[in-house]
């Protein structure tokens, strides 16, 4: 499995962006990806998921996720980045980071 | 997100301001329904400078700043932590409580004093801000309903910081509330030119509130948005420059300041809302013109003249060629047309690439307001009587 992950917006705009491919992690971290992919059913996902809040210089995501042939992309606002989401994005900013 | 009424032409308030003041017995009495008419249609719009008076004559709520602390949570608003009247933490460990409710107060009395506006949304709304959001949280917001900053990367080893809190710059503080008041006037849609114009006015008041604590003139000021939110890992005096957009940091390790200052170099982008934190610059830069051409303290004409197009004049939907028309516009009612206020605003916009040609700022929608400026003119005639009244009700 390969998710991409981007991150814009916010007060200060910096962009961050990483891909990962499971594999290349450890067996362990790459099942906590894989599950949290599975547990949001990702491919199920609408591409646009709208802002319900309002508000200003809140982040923006962008995820996509390549596995067994199938290619999703998904936007979405911080605001509805909670839950699991919330746990799929900060393991990815920490592997961003890591890599950048 | 915002409750705005689409009848977005009013009769100027501060028109109706000198009526109230200076009219006949009928007159005060029109002037007086015209604004609680505008107060409960338009939500909380507010005229300019003689409003201090008026909120004293109707017993404003005063100012209400608490901080809270979300103890790197992300649950708003967090435990409360100080309030009006409590005294200042002082704890060199935890900066960013006194330096938001600082900010806030500061931010608050500058609107206040300046504007004569009574908080966000001109009625005295109390003003909520929650520090310590988020583990290495890099980033300050606007909730719809709050404040909220994060504290960085100041947890972190020193050598692995990019960002400091971003309490540590009131530009950054002025910016936040700013986006409230944009919320409850013109209520920009956050996408694309509209959004990148609520971004501009954040960034406008938030520069103008340090400045106005600072007392520095224009020529004075460094116009940097954001000042020392970035650690001394990172080549940059701050996120934007009004002065110079583009030039604020340029670092291998997070890029260069992408900021246009001329609608030449416009970025469509559909990152960050469609670019709203990076065209911005456009704007940005105009009012940097305008204010440089006047000279002086630039909250006193520049910022009057954006305050009063923020609140009566743009719309959800204003365009960048919509904000050059409607400050113009704007610059000719309240300085004179033709007025030095007025050509510098024409300036301004030339110098980014959105000429405002002197015909078109003439130009008057009259979509939607046709009542009220029949009101005006009925008044102006001096023929104000009772019929008028009640049909304006
Ligand atoms: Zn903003
Ligand atoms: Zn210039």
């Amino acid at each position: 499995m390969r998710i991409e992950f981007e991150r814009s917006g916010g007060f200060a705009n910096i962009r961050v962006a990483g891909a990962v491919d499971t594999e290349s992690l450890p067996p362990q971290e790459a099942q906590a990806l894989s599950d949290l992919v599975n547990k949001l059913d990702f491919f199920a996902l609408p591409s646009v998921i709208p802002s319900v809040t309002g508000g200003a210089d809140r982040f923006q995501y962008t995820l996509t996720v390549e596995d067994e042939g199938r290619r999703h992309t998904v936007e979405l606002p911080e605001s509805a980045a909670t839950g699991d989401f919330a746990n799929l994005i900060g393991s990815l900013t920490a592997l961003a980071r890591r890599g950048s | 997100m915002t409750h705005h009424n689409p009848l977005e032409c009013i009769i100027p308030p501060y028109v109706v301001e000198k009526v109230a003041q200076n009219g006949t017995p009928a007159q005060k009495e029109w002037a007086r329904r015209t604004i609680l008419q505008s107060a409960q249609i338009r939500g909380q719009r507010q005229a300019v400078a003689d409003m201090t008076q008026r909120g004293q004559r109707m017993a404003a709520p005063a100012r209400d700043c608490t901080v809270f602390d979300c103890g790197t949570g992300t649950d708003l608003p967090g435990t409360r932590v100080r309030g009006e009247g409590d005294p200042a933490c002082n704890d060199p460990n935890l900066p960013d409580i006194d330096e938001a409710f600082d900010g806030a107060t500061l931010t608050y009395d500058f609107y206040k004093d300046i504007y004569g506006r009574n908080s966000i949304d001109g009625q005295g709304l109390p003003l909520v801000s929650s520090v310590n959001f988020g583990i290495n949280y890099e980033n300050a917001f606007w909730d719809g309903t709050q404040m909220a900053y994060g504290r960085g990367h100041e947890a972190l080893p020193p050598a692995e910081r990019l960002f400091n809190r971003f309490t540590i710059d009131l530009s950054v503080i002025g910016h936040e509330l700013t986006h409230g008041v944009v919320q409850y006037e013109a209520g920009l849609v956050y996408f694309q030119q509209a959004g990148a114009l609520n971004e501009s006015f954040a960034d406008v008041f938030g520069s103008l509130v340090r400045q106005y604590k600072l007392n520095q003139t224009a020529a004075e000021a460094d116009w940097i948005i954001g000042k020392g939110l970035f650690s001394s890992n990172i080549n940059g005096v701050g996120i934007r420059s009004m002065k110079e957009p583009g030039t604020a940091y340029n670092d291998p390790l997070i890029g260069k300041d992408p900021q246009p200052g001329h609608m030449n170099d416009y970025v469509n982008t559909s990152q960050d809302q469609g670019g709203v934190h990076i065209n911005s610059g456009i704007p940005n830069h105009a009012f940097y013109v305008v204010s440089r051409e006047l000279g002086g303290k630039a909250w006193e004409k520049a910022g009057k003249i954006w305050y009063v197009a923020l609140c009566d004049k743009l719309t959800r939907v204003s365009q960048f060629t919509d904000a050059a028309r409607l400050t113009h516009e704007a610059a000719g009612e309240l300085y004179g047309k033709g007025s030095l206020e007025q050509k510098a605003v024409e300036t301004g916009w030339k110098e980014v690439g959105l000429p405002v040609s002197a015909s078109e700022g003439d130009k008057v929608d009259l979509s939607g307001c046709t009542r009220l400026v029949g009101g005006l003119a009925v008044l102006l005639l001096g023929l104000v009587g009772k019929r008028a009244l009640t049909r304006k009700k």
